[in-house]
């Protein structure tokens, strides 16, 4: 298997150069949108919280994330460009890194910065407008990185999807997750009603909540590893044989 | 150096585009593939540069499966596709991200032909008329060194000076380890220029010739010099220039429009002549 990392450093320049406006752009309207809502948490109660700025953070980085990664795999669809970007000289597993180097560690290493950036400047404000405390550790929080490790597993759903659709692909990527949440509900729901039915058990009963307690605390790190395999990695390897069998 | 070998495909839902196309391109040359519209001739190199899969046969260049789409394949092949476009960027910059995937590309012969063909260094690429970002990219296709360019409708977009421009170009820039392969349907736009003929009709490789075979083998001109040789194909009009067997008749030049339209009317009249040779062509 043909592995370069110089000529991964090429696309990712390459990529940075092309997209560079489309980038900035993003970043500005999400910054923007993080700085209202920071400000806005602060009149009710004259201060930011930690939940409330990670949460600000999140409700920007996901949506500016995904939309992102559609913008990047555009050239796969156009039918202008990419007979030329499939024929540039990459081997598909060196697309498929450069491509994902862009929309995770990058993507998510400027957004941080400017969180934080934008963070400060939405304390300062609100410490002259609304006399809020200026606290800065509520920038950096541990559990920033549980929220870093999750767009990385819910952003090869998105590449996937980037990857597969040539029109409106993120309204059907999200119409497939919908439907698999669906029929995982569903699932769910005969599973448990198949299991309990002898014993009389309803979902809403009382000893139903303490069971899913029970099994959440139990089987909490199996599931963990079990989606985490299929969002993460599995839906990686999906993107290298969609990159892979891609034509014009 | 590039190999095709019964090569067949078609579209989803839709009839054979090419059926058992076997051809090898060898290095040096400058192919002229010809063909109606829609006959495959963009479908054909698509296939060779893999960026699209056949559904049966391959493309092999130098060893590697052209359908793997490995980088060091796609390092020795350029493809300047008919409908493309450019980048909102300096012609600079553009040069300095898309370059270093081409080992061999040389800076110097990018600007010098951009300098012949009149293109602006100012500016932004997305805002060049079609026919500038053409020569744009036939530059670097040129620059690139690889040893294969493959030009889909090259001269679609250029005007007249430009046309005879490109074919300077050509001659001048493209070195002897490189084989050219040109589809066009405007082949007057080739004349001079080519040294092997490729006709493509309903999918198949119905004529594959050198040029000095086809000199060899055939007579073109008017009917009252053909000394009374019965024609292979005539062309009604003034002068009635038609495609003698060449025989005892002096050497003519090629008129590549009156064998295409020949080929096209009576194929097998012409082929019989190398259907030894079109076979299988050059592998």
């Amino acid at each position: 298997m043909e592995f370069d990392m110089q000529r991964i450093a090429f696309t990712l320049r390459r990529d940075v150069v092309l997209l560079k406006n489309t980038f900035l752009t993003g970043i500005l309207v999400g910054s923007i949108i993080l700085f209202l809502l920071s400000l806005f948490n602060m009149i009710w109660d004259q201060k930011l919280s930690p939940d409330e700025f990670l949460g600000s953070f999140n409700l920007c980085l996901f949506p500016l994330g995904v939309l992102f990664t559609f913008t990047v795999f555009r050239e796969f669809h156009d039918p202008k460009l990419n007979a030329s970007f499939l024929t540039l000289p990459l081997a598909a597993g060196e697309r498929l890194v450069a491509k994902w180097l862009l929309c995770v560690p990058l993507f998510i290493f400027s957004f941080s910065v400017v969180g934080i950036l934008i963070g400060f400047f939405a304390l300062l404000c609100g410490a002259f407008l609304f006399q809020a405390p200026f606290d800065s550790t509520i920038l950096f929080q541990a559990r920033y990185w549980k929220t870093i490790f999750l767009f990385g597993l819910v952003q090869p759903v998105f590449m996937v999807g980037a990857l597969s659709f040539s029109k409106n692909r993120l309204g059907k990527t999200v119409l497939i997750l919908g439907l698999l949440f669906v029929g995982f509900l569903f699932f769910n729901f005969i599973g448990f009603g198949v299991l309990n039915h002898d014993f009389g058990i309803f979902y809403g009963n009382e000893i139903t909540s303490e069971a899913f307690d029970e099994a959440s605390s139990d089987f909490s790190t199996i599931g963990k590893w079990f989606y985490g395999l299929i969002f993460g990695p599995v839906m990686l390897w999906v993107s290298y044989l969609k990159i892979k069998e891609k034509q014009v | 150096m590039l190999t095709v070998r019964n090569l067949s495909f078609a579209y989803p839902k839709a009839p054979t585009v090419l059926n058992s196309i076997d051809l090898g391109l060898q290095q040096g040359s400058i192919y002229g593939l010809f063909g109606k519209n829609g006959e495959g001739k963009s479908t054909l190199l698509k296939l060779m540069c893999g960026a699209l899969y056949p559904q049966r046969g391959q493309c092999v260049l130098d060893g590697e499966i052209m359908q793997n789409r490995k980088a060091s394949a796609l390092q020795k092949l350029f493809f300047v596709p008919e409908s493309f476009d450019l980048p909102s960027l300096h012609l600079s910059q553009f040069e300095q991200i898309q370059s270093p995937f081409y080992p061999n590309f040389n800076h110097e012969n990018f600007h010098a032909i951009l300098k012949e063909f009149k293109v602006p260094h100012q500016g932004l690429l997305s805002k060049l008329s079609y026919g500038q970002k053409k020569k744009v990219l036939l530059a670097f296709g040129l620059a690139a060194n690889t040893s294969v360019l493959l030009m889909d409708e090259p001269t679609n977009g250029l005007d007249i000076p430009s046309k005879t421009t490109f074919r300077k170009i050509l001659a001048s820039y493209l070195s002897e380890d490189t084989c050219a392969l040109i589809a066009t349907h405007q082949v007057r736009d080739l004349h001079s220029l080519i040294d092997h003929i490729l006709v493509l009709e309903q999918g198949q490789l119905i004529f594959a010739a050198s040029l000095l075979e086809v000199t060899d083998a055939l007579w073109f001109g008017p009917k009252a010099q053909a000394k009374g040789a019965s024609p292979l194909y005539i062309e009604s009009g003034f002068k009635g220039r038609g495609i003698y067997p060449r025989n005892t008749l002096p050497e003519s030049e090629v008129d590549l429009e009156l064998l295409f339209n020949g080929l096209l009317t009576h194929p097998s009249q012409i082929t019989t002549l190398f259907k030894s040779k079109t076979a299988a062509y050059g592998v």
